[in-house]
């Protein structure tokens, strides 16, 4: 579900389950660390994408349906790319078209650019469900500052490639979804040509002065989303959701 | 050549206005003009009348960065080079005074950097600003606090990383700069109205307020620029960086 390969010095790591938008597993997860740490050393920037409809979906909810362990696996696993994508050396260029939510949208979180689409939907709509998106603060602030990032952490809406630049949880927005992947390839490329020396020296800069090295912010917002799992509200709410769901479908 | 050739200082009522005076050299910042750096702002932050501080460079560049051939030329001189430009950030924001930017032509490296830690900056839309540092395999450590505290992290990331020179209305898009014009005939009538809204304000309140900004944002931890001269002066003492610079110097 994770595919990996390097050309002309760029890595790529593709998330590679476009029939469910690539929501995420924790195998997944897991997959996705294990491949940048292959990637790292190998190539002078890494692009991560979706192959399909969209970049990514989120969990995989479907996993936590019967009890609430395989979210916890979840949130870890997407606290560690997250991590994982700060720790390489090369710099790592987000391509999230189409759709990035959730889980999928705290990836951008990890990214040293991103690049969407002015079509494409952004955010974290996980408070309607009980679940607490804290685990995507401390990158999430980082990118936009703490206004837009309380807006985005506490309310469910979506908002699209052109706002998420203008607040900066993207860089860059293209006009189409099918733009977005060769733009992030030319900016990967163009970062790759540059003497990895200067670009890793300063990459690792950038992580200790942003202050989440050491990991203690990451844990307790990892900590906050983990105290939620398994709560009342969060059985309730994403039971009714597969009810919802259901009935949608039988009608 | 002497402290006053080097920088020119004129005082007029509430305005100071400090010029980097080494046109020939497109006000790249060598030893002797940082020392009379310090020596001006020291003087300046004794003249208590001044409100308002105008930073700019003779000629047609406002500041073309670190003397790179100099740096090469001298094993012993980029550590002491960077360790006095991170001072001089730091003293230039302590000032109790509103420092203006005057961004008459190419702010690059270290000259964007000063364009940073000015509290406002002008340009104009053709001017050539920017981080080329990672182009040249070196990396932008004193300036990276100051952009970082400028524009945010995310931003600062991808701009750092991907180097390059930018216009000055893309610095005015990013917030590297607060105004920019049209072109650099306009420049002079925009610092002035700038520097006359500055100037009516009282004296106490705008002292005051920078002193609060300066403490919320963390603007005078002399450790953290530093710690970004060492680092940057390590980076550039690597063999990849040498021998980087010196085919793209052509030495």
């Amino acid at each position: 579900m994770i595919r990996c390969t390097i050309e002309q010095g760029v890595g790529h790591l593709v998330l590679n389950r476009p029939e469910k938008r690539n929501a995420l597993t924790p195998e997944m997860l897991a997959e996705f660390v294990r491949g940048l740490s292959r990637l790292s050393g190998e190539c002078g920037a890494v692009v991560v994408r979706g192959e399909g409809e969209a970049f990514c979906a989120g969990f995989d909810l479907s996993l936590c349906r019967e009890d609430s362990a395989a979210l916890a696996e979840l949130l870890c696993g997407l606290s560690d790319a997250v991590r994982a994508m700060r720790g390489v050396a090369a710099p790592v260029v987000v391509a999230a078209h189409g759709a990035a939510i959730a889980g999928g949208c705290a990836l951008l979180g990890g990214g040293d650019v991103v690049v969407t689409d002015a079509g494409a939907k952004l955010g974290y709509p996980v408070v309607r469900l009980g679940i607490s998106p804290s685990v995507s603060a401390p990158t999430l602030r980082l990118r936009t500052g703490d206004g837009a990032a309380r807006e985005r952490l506490l309310d469910p809406g979506l908002i699209d490639g052109r706002r998420a630049v203008e607040v900066g949880l993207a860089d860059e927005c293209v006009a189409s979804p099918a733009g977005v992947r060769e733009r992030a390839e030319g900016i990967a490329r163009m970062l790759a040509s540059k003497p990895r020396c200067g670009v890793a020296a300063t990459k690792r800069w950038l992580n200790e002065l942003d202050g989440l090295e050491g990991g203690e912010m990451l844990n307790q917002a990892l900590g906050v989303s983990l105290s939620l799992v398994g709560s009342a509200e969060e059985r309730e709410r994403l039971a009714a959701m597969w009810s919802r769901d259901t009935k949608g479908k039988e009608a | 050549m002497a402290t006053e050739e080097l920088t020119l200082l004129e005082v007029s009522g509430p305005v100071a206005r400090l010029t980097l005076n080494r046109p020939g050299a497109r006000n790249a910042l060598s030893i002797p003009l940082l020392e009379a750096l310090h020596a001006r702002v020291d003087e300046i932050a004794q003249r208590e009348e001044v409100k308002v501080v105008v930073l700019t460079g003779a000629g047609k560049a406002f500041c073309a960065g670190m003397d790179l051939k100099a740096v090469l030329s001298d094993p012993a001189l980029p550590i002491r080079l960077l360790t006095l430009l991170a001072d001089l950030t730091v003293k230039i924001r302590g000032l109790p005074a509103v420092v203006v930017g005057r961004v008459n032509g190419a702010a690059i490296g270290g000259g964007c950097g000063l364009a940073c830690v000015c509290d406002l900056a002008v340009t104009h839309a053709d001017s050539k600003m920017g981080f080329p540092e990672v182009d040249l395999g070196v990396c932008p450590a004193v300036v990276a606090p100051w952009l970082v505290r400028k524009i945010g992290a995310g931003r600062a990331r991808r701009v750092l990383l991907e180097g390059g020179v930018m216009t000055g209305q893309r610095a005015f898009e990013l917030g590297i700069v607060t105004h920019v014009v049209g072109s650099a005939e306009e420049l002079d009538a925009a610092v002035d109205e700038v520097v006359r809204r500055l100037a009516s304000g009282g004296a106490g309140a705008l002292r005051a307020t920078k002193r609060l900004l300066n403490d919320l944002d963390g603007s005078l931890d002399v450790a953290v620029v530093r710690k970004g001269a060492e680092l940057s002066a390590a980076v550039l003492a690597t063999a990849e960086a040498q021998a980087t610079l010196r085919a793209k110097l052509g030495m």
